[in-house]
């Protein structure tokens, strides 16, 4: 069982791809031992966010503290040390093709640590248990569906009993039942093993259910940070459209936007076959 | 060149260049060298970064003791996997010799001579390069595409996430089981050869069987066997290096992303294998003897 606590601290904090900003200024704590959830529409940079977290890109500016620690500024071995602490769920699970799912699982036990087969095997198997998977040790990525996948990515990433569990849109592609026993799974460890869990996620019910704190990114930027209760509470127009799910008008602004006439929007593609047929 | 000149002494009397002058446009003496240096700087500095990448991955060999199985799955990939194909190019390669070398020399009256020039041709040149060529084909490309999937499918970030160093866990054991199988299977690749020499030279057109194992005997010295184990050498450094660096910066290609983007580099690293290898050949060749 994991003991310590690690938080997350983001301190103005610019991410991007090629020197050009996805999201800006960001300076958000995300607490030990609670659920944060880094919600947002789509594209607005929360994987993106999540990634750059973890040094898997560079980012443009700011500091990022996990447990105190300025992760841009840890050496080689001091951030080998502490990525062994972390845990990552990513969008569609990124299994090693190559791999069953027992060896998959089992693999960061076989590389880090100088347990037996049989002990890696019963822990494999004990992770996989957790997200209902326990009798598919056998089989390969690509014989499973992309909702199973994204559960047995969960249990390697809970192999090595992380201190902080990121997670990148856990529920989605998961049928309602899968994805709320996702949810209880996430409660459950965080009350059990005490560990941070980090959720990137646009699922609203989801969210409800898990967060204790939220961060919500948008045009660039921070647009709330606070706990679920105050997420609740909030009378800012987007954020308020944003949570009950409403349009701004029936017609979207972005087909509003367009410079076409409405009705090319609908092409008639029968008729083009038709003129292609009498040209033949 | 006077303009060259004169642009050079300028440039020694004030080494700091003006703001006008990098605006103005070159004159047309130097168009050939921008050119020159347009076209040659990326692949230099390319080949930088693959000597780089080799070094990095040849530091991790030996970084710990899950590298052993992994280096032995790969010798097995790239090894023994490899046998069959080899020992038909090599079979047939020998034969064709084998024919050839006889007519030319049965010409001269010189065919018991057929040992030799199959022999020396087969250990200097035609195994290392021919077994080279043909594990490029085979596991070269297929290393370049796997190194390129797991890259757009982001298992390498997860790798690097699980506190895995992707370059020990893909490359390391895959430079290993290069260097081990290459000049086995360009062994077996001179024997397979000197066989068919045989079948073609002796029992097809009649040569004799024991001046022919005899001039083979006597043709090959010591410099001419360690300079094609030698050769082999570097060519299993050249395939491993330009495969999996292909695989691995596969994200970076501009030429193409996701799929495309792996088939590109997995056509670009067929091809420079290719090229590297016959270029380096030459120069291994011109140096040894």
């Amino acid at each position: 069982m994991s003991g310590s606590k690690l938080d997350v601290v983001l301190k103005d904090l610019s991410i991007g791809y090629n020197g050009i900003p996805v999201v800006s200024d960001i300076n958000v704590t995300l607490p030990a031992g609670k659920i944060s959830v880094i919600l947002g529409g789509s594209g607005c940079g929360k994987s993106t966010l999540l990634k750059h977290m973890l040094k898997l890109h560079p980012v443009l500016a700011g500091e990022i503290r996990i447990g105190g620690k300025n992760i841009l500024e840890l050496n080689r071995h001091a951030w080998a040390c502490l990525k062994l602490r972390l845990g990552l769920l990513f969008q569609d699970g990124a299994l090693l093709g190559s791999l069953p799912l027992g060896d998959n699982v089992a693999l960061p036990l076989k590389e880090h640590t100088r347990l037996d087969k049989k002990t890696i095997q019963d822990m494999a198997v004990a992770k996989l248990a957790l997200v209902g998977l326990a009798n598919y040790t056998h089989l390969y990525p690509n014989q499973l569906s992309g909702g199973m996948r994204k559960r047995a990515g969960l249990a390697r990433a809970m192999v090595m009993d992380p201190d902080i569990l990121f997670c990148d849109e856990p529920t989605s592609g998961l049928d309602p039942i899968n994805s709320v026993e996702l949810d209880h799974l996430l409660l459950e460890l965080k009350d059990r093993f005490n560990i941070t869990i980090v959720v990137v996620s646009h699922d609203l019910a989801s969210m409800r259910a898990i967060a204790d704190h939220v961060v919500m990114l948008g045009d660039g930027r921070v647009l709330f940070d606070g706990s679920m209760q105050d997420l609740e509470k909030t009378t800012d127009p987007y954020l308020r459209r944003f949570l009950d799910r409403i349009a701004e008008e029936r017609t979207s602004p972005r087909l509003k936007a367009l410079p076409l006439d409405p009705s090319m929007l609908k092409l008639n593609c029968a008729k083009y076959m038709a003129s292609y047929g009498e040209r033949e | 060149m006077n303009r060259v000149s004169a642009h050079c002494r300028s440039r020694q009397k004030r080494p700091m260049i003006s703001k006008e002058e990098m605006q103005t446009p070159p004159s047309s003496a130097l168009r050939p060298f921008i050119s020159m240096g347009e076209w040659g700087l990326p692949i230099l500095s390319e080949m930088g970064a693959m000597f780089l990448f080799f070094l990095h991955a040849v530091s991790l060999i030996f970084s710990s003791i899950t590298q052993f199985p992994k280096a032995v799955r790969q010798t097995y990939f790239i090894g023994v996997k490899s046998i069959s194909v080899i020992a038909l190019i090599g079979l047939f390669t020998g034969m064709v010799m084998g024919m050839q070398l006889y007519f030319a020399l049965s010409l001269f009256g010189a065919d018991g001579f057929l040992g030799s020039g199959v022999a020396l041709s087969m250990v200097r040149e035609l195994a290392p390069v021919l077994t080279a060529i043909m594990i490029t084909g085979r596991a070269g490309s297929a290393m370049t595409a796997e190194i390129g999937v797991m890259r757009i499918s982001e298992q390498i970030d997860a790798l690097e996430i699980m506190g895995i160093n992707p370059m020990a866990y893909l490359v390391s054991p895959k430079m290993t089981a290069c260097v081990i199988s290459f000049p086995i299977l360009t062994c077996f690749f001179n024997l397979i050869a000197m066989f068919g020499g045989w079948l073609t030279g002796v029992k097809m057109l009649g040569a004799n069987e024991g001046v022919y194992f005899y001039r083979v005997q006597q043709s090959l010295g010591f410099e001419d066997i360690y300079g094609g184990f030698l050769k082999s050498l570097v060519f299993a450094v050249v395939v491993c290096t330009v495969s999996c660096y292909n695989g691995y910066f596969t994200h970076l290609r501009k030429d193409g992303v996701g799929p495309e983007g792996v088939s590109q580099a997995t056509t670009h690293a067929v091809v420079m294998c290719c090229v590297l290898i016959l270029v380096s050949d030459f120069i291994m060749t011109s140096l040894l003897w």
